[in-house]
């Protein structure tokens, strides 16, 4: 319960946007991994929740809203391109770079994009339980709520999760895996 | 919350570490201009018509011709072909999404039947939404060809082609529909399951989302076909037992639609609609006490409400009202009545414009 003056709907995109965005773009950018489509889908959100502002009040439920929703959309987008899953299909089999010599950050950006090639091989909710609970660092309570299952399903599913990613990276990174 | 182990702190890092050097900035001015109340709201959907199907730009032309049956009739009166007297409002809703259709003819204005005359016709498109009771189906009228309407309209349930970004399709994305056709025996719907086996339930799909992702076709078809014969599948031309680990042998019946349907849709004006003042909502809900309860928001704030009763309560029922508002772009919010005092509304949005 807030004590203070309530937002109104511009200022709640503007109040949670300095606050929220980026965490936001970088969640969706775990769901998605394309990050134009990323924000797309993170825009999509604010705006939509500038819109049901009156329903939601407070910037609780404003975030939340915004978290449910990013998630939502990012699921609607992947089911419109298969092209996502073909892009990294083509691209898992290729070696990452050995030269002692390669600068330092392109192989950060190696590692990052096999991280993201691989959570987008995941199945869709474990890849969703993955990003909200150790990413956001949701509860689980939370995380059941914004995807609408169970407590125990969430626990499942991030179990499974945690298993199923350290598989991908092994297939991608064989026994540099421990290096991360 | 939990103790975490060696394995979870490892995601942790490399999450965090796989999105550390992306930094957005500009997105707020992107933001502010489409929740401005002069933005042109709808601009952008590209990407959700950007799969590039015929269905797609069919939907894009969405229910140019939206009709409800006002008469007195049973809620299934409401389901199935469009047959009412053309509304005002659904001949502005027409003319406005003049320019957004792509290749299909126009409906001329004052005919409700616009098979015969342009050889589409509107069918009820069904799809998931989220509401305080779990995921239901919501209903989005789209215009589909008229020589085989069942099969585009499953199609665009199945897809997710729905006109209204609240409502999503569970269904896994390699499934397609290859035919839905009708004979003595019942529907059958033929299904491409693209590679993945449709049979199991996917991990992350609960089996109330899997009954209302099946049931969403069993809707969509039967509405298409104006029947209620259960409803056969067949996934990559075998007659199939299971979807998503739904028991489908023998034919599926429609689910009662009390457990099946959120328990209010609004129906006209639909998503992105350009109206002219008054316009008329028509839309069906199961309410308390048949209360219906309505408000006209613009950049968040309420500048219009009030509040109408359905023909019926407890059971899927019209309702309509008029709402007489400036030109602009506004937000139209329709609830159900908030009987727990928790705030647990069922609620149906549309975005729209008055013209002026």
């Amino acid at each position: 319960m807030t004590v203070t003056a309530r937002w109104d709907a511009d200022t709640a995109v503007e109040e949670l946007y300095a606050a929220h965005y980026r965490r936001l773009v970088r969640l969706a950018i775990l769901l998605v991994r394309d990050p134009e489509t990323a924000e797309e889908v993170v825009q999509d959100s604010f705006v939509a929740m500038h819109g049901k502002w009156r329903t939601l009040k407070e910037p609780d439920s404003g975030l939340a809203y915004l978290r449910q929703t990013v998630v939502n959309r990012a699921r609607s987008v992947l089911r419109h391109r298969g092209v996502q899953s073909r892009y990294v299909a083509t691209h898992r089999a290729a070696p990452m770079p050995e030269e002692p010599g390669a600068d330092e950050r392109a192989l950060a950006d190696e590692r990052r994009g096999r991280v993201l090639d691989a959570m987008r091989e995941l199945p869709g909710r474990q890849r969703e339980v993955l990003a909200l609970r150790y990413y956001l660092d949701l509860s689980e309570a939370e995380i059941a709520e914004t995807l609408g299952i169970s407590r125990g399903a969430v626990k499942s599913h991030a179990s499974r999760g945690v298993a199923a990613l350290r598989e991908q990276l092994r297939d991608r990174l064989g026994d540099r895996l421990e290096d991360l | 919350m939990d103790q975490t182990t060696p394995h979870e702190e490892w995601v942790r890092g490399l999450l965090e570490d796989a999105v550390s050097d992306v930094a957005p900035e500009h997105g707020l001015d992107s933001i502010r201009r489409r929740t401005s109340s002069t933005a042109a709201r709808h601009g952008r959907r590209g990407w959700l018509w950007a799969a590039g199907s015929a269905v797609v730009a069919t939907a894009a032309t969405v229910a140019a011709v939206v009709t409800l049956s006002n008469g007195p009739g049973t809620p299934q009166a409401d389901h199935g072909f469009a047959s009412g007297a053309a509304s005002s409002q659904a001949r502005q809703s027409a003319s406005a999404q003049s320019g957004a259709a792509s290749g299909s003819s126009q409906p001329s204005q004052g005919t409700t039947k616009a098979g015969p005359v342009d050889s589409t016709v509107t069918v009820p498109v069904y799809f998931v939404g989220q509401t305080p009771h779990g995921p239901r189906l919501y209903r989005d009228d789209q215009q589909v060809p008229a020589a085989d309407a069942a099969t585009p309209a499953v199609h665009a349930a199945l897809a997710g082609y729905s006109t209204d970004p609240d409502y999503t399709s569970p269904w896994p994305s390699t499934a397609q529909v290859d035919k839905v056709s009708a004979d003595g025996s019942g529907i059958t719907i033929a299904l491409q399951s693209g590679g993945n086996p449709l049979a199991d339930r996917p991990s992350g799909m609960s089996s109330d989302e899997a009954t209302l992702a099946v049931q969403q076709l069993v809707y969509t078809a039967q509405d298409a076909l104006s029947s209620k014969a259960p409803v056969s599948f067949t996934v990559d031309g075998q007659p199939a037992s299971k979807l998503l680990g739904v028991d489908v042998s023998g034919g599926v019946d429609r689910a009662p639609d009390t457990s099946t349907e959120a328990l209010v849709w609004v129906l006209s004006p639909v998503q992105g609609a350009k109206v002219h003042s008054p316009f008329k909502v028509t839309g069906l809900a199961n309410a308390f006490e048949a209360n219906v309860v309505w408000e006209l928001e613009q950049g968040g704030q309420v500048v219009k409400q009030g509040h109408t009763t359905a023909q019926e309560a407890f059971l899927m029922s019209p309702y309509s009202f008029n709402v007489d508002a400036p030109p602009g772009d506004y937000t139209l919010v329709v609830h159900d009545d908030d009987a727990s005092g928790q705030g647990n509304v069922t609620q149906d949005t549309k975005d729209i414009t008055v013209l002026p």
